[in-house]
């Protein structure tokens, strides 16, 4: 059985249909075709499926579409506006703080939330938020000096 | 991907009442989910058998942090970033925050409740041990109407409740720390962030100069439930912290503790980790109290 939700997704208001207990993520992906969100471990752990709801980062993969109806939804392909990269990705990029690139999509949602939350993050601030998201590729030096500059930046 | 989660059928509720009366009607066929954060992980691995489920996520009348008479109280759907975020638990609790900020990372403390933490009942949950120290009632609520127990009443044995099937919990209120209260949670991981507590504690100490008054400690992770270590709490009263007094303290957590052996440490290892985290908890509060 499916049903019709409706919620807001990177600032546009979209419909689907879904099965109730769907996955957030597995809707984006296979129902939405946006696949910036990864499963890692799908269990909470690795963070590759981050997404910002209502302001918040959450894992989509242990968000059911029966939690999604109504609410505002921002994954990483709302981040840049006009094919201009967010001041966020720009950092990663100048600074080299992506390698294979299956974590990042997550990372940067994860710093973004941070970074509306807290603008001016010191850099413990950062490796707090940054301790769901796993990088098995580089250390997480690149990403923190990223995400400070990002916020230096303003971004 | 997740052929188990899509064939479950999900109510969800406008209102509470409304989800009262579904679970009144179907009581334990359905399974209420708050943020899922461990419910999903669950029912995707089979060891929550698939039932229908009562989604109470959009429930915003159980999302509050209010002071009122002396107690603060927590709706149920409250999540550990709205208690990391509070300015209200930082000055009535702030052992709370402190214990929310340990829990998994950003992700899980923004969707995670902490009505979802009590009622999963683990005994390795990181929200039991400080509102045990904090003398917490959980208020349970049905069509019937609302019962309020202590919280270490509410847990009778390894994830087993006082709570009928056609209630749910709503929320959570303790009194105001006093000023002469201060307490600390201690959890130790096998790592820092992200990590399932190995054994975590919480220690309340009510002061009387540089005497203890009173003291309140409860361990997590070492039996079927939240422990509070009596015999420990009765030595430290009229005490003053010396070294000899708290390591004797934190010696006779081990009557009250019997932990097992897991992937997360061996029953060896907790005992010993139990003893230490007593010992440090102490330790930092007799240094909080010298240093004012």
């Amino acid at each position: 059985m499916e049903k019709t939700y409706r919620f807001k997704l990177n600032g546009k208001w979209v419909e689907v249909s879904a099965p109730p207990a769907a996955t957030l993520l597995e809707t984006l992906r296979e129902r939405l075709h946006l696949t910036g969100a990864k499963e890692g471990c799908a269990r909470g752990d690795c963070g590759a499926c981050t997404v910002i709801m209502d302001g918040r980062p959450i894992h989509s993969c242990l968000t059911i579409m029966e939690q999604v109806e109504g609410r505002d939804v921002r994954t990483v392909e709302g981040l840049s506006r006009n094919e201009e990269l967010d001041p966020l990705q720009r950092a990663f990029v100048e600074l080299g703080a992506v390698q294979c690139g299956y974590c990042t999509p997550g990372i940067l949602m994860v710093s973004k939330a941070l970074l509306e939350m807290n603008p001016h993050p010191g850099r413990e601030d950062v490796v707090e938020a940054l301790r769901g998201t796993l990088c098995r590729c580089t250390g997480y030096v690149k990403i923190i000096e990223a995400v400070l500059k990002a916020s230096e930046e303003g971004g | 991907m997740s052929a188990t989660l899509h064939k479950l059928n999900v109510y969800s509720p406008d209102s509470l009442h409304e989800a009262l009366r579904i679970l009144g009607e179907k009581g334990e066929r359905v399974k209420v989910l708050a943020g899922g954060t461990d419910l999903i992980v669950q029912l995707r691995a089979g060891v929550v058998e698939p039932r229908e489920i009562l989604n109470i996520y959009g429930l915003d009348e159980l999302r509050y942090i209010e002071i009122e008479g002396g107690r603060l109280r927590i709706g149920a759907l409250t999540t550990y970033m709205d208690i990391i975020q509070s300015g209200k638990v930082a000055k009535a609790a702030p052992i709370l925050v402190e214990a929310s900020k340990t829990v998994g990372s950003p992700q899980i403390q923004s969707k995670g409740t902490i009505g979802g933490n009590i009622c999963n009942a683990s005994p390795a949950a990181d929200s039991l041990p400080p509102l045990y120290v904090l003398n917490a009632n959980v208020v349970l609520q049905s069509l019937d109407g609302r019962r309020e127990i202590p919280i270490e009443r509410f847990y009778l044995g390894y994830k087993k409740m006082d709570m009928r099937p056609e209630e749910l919990l709503v929320e959570v209120n303790m009194p105001v720390m006093e000023e002469d209260e201060d307490a600390v949670f201690l959890k130790h991981g096998l790592r820092l962030g992200d990590a399932i507590s190995v054994v975590n504690a919480a220690l309340l100490v009510k002061w009387s100069d540089d005497t203890v008054k009173d003291a309140r400690i409860a361990l997590g992770a070492v039996a079927p439930t939240v422990v509070r270590a009596r015999d420990a709490e009765e030595s430290l009263r009229g005490r003053r912290l010396d070294e000899n007094v708290m390591w004797d303290a934190a010696e006779k957590t081990l009557r009250h503790i019997s932990p097992i052996t897991d992937v997360r440490g061996t029953a060896e290892y907790r005992r010993e980790i139990a003893v230490n985290l007593v010992f440090m908890g102490l330790w930092e509060l007799a240094y909080r109290r010298g240093r004012r």
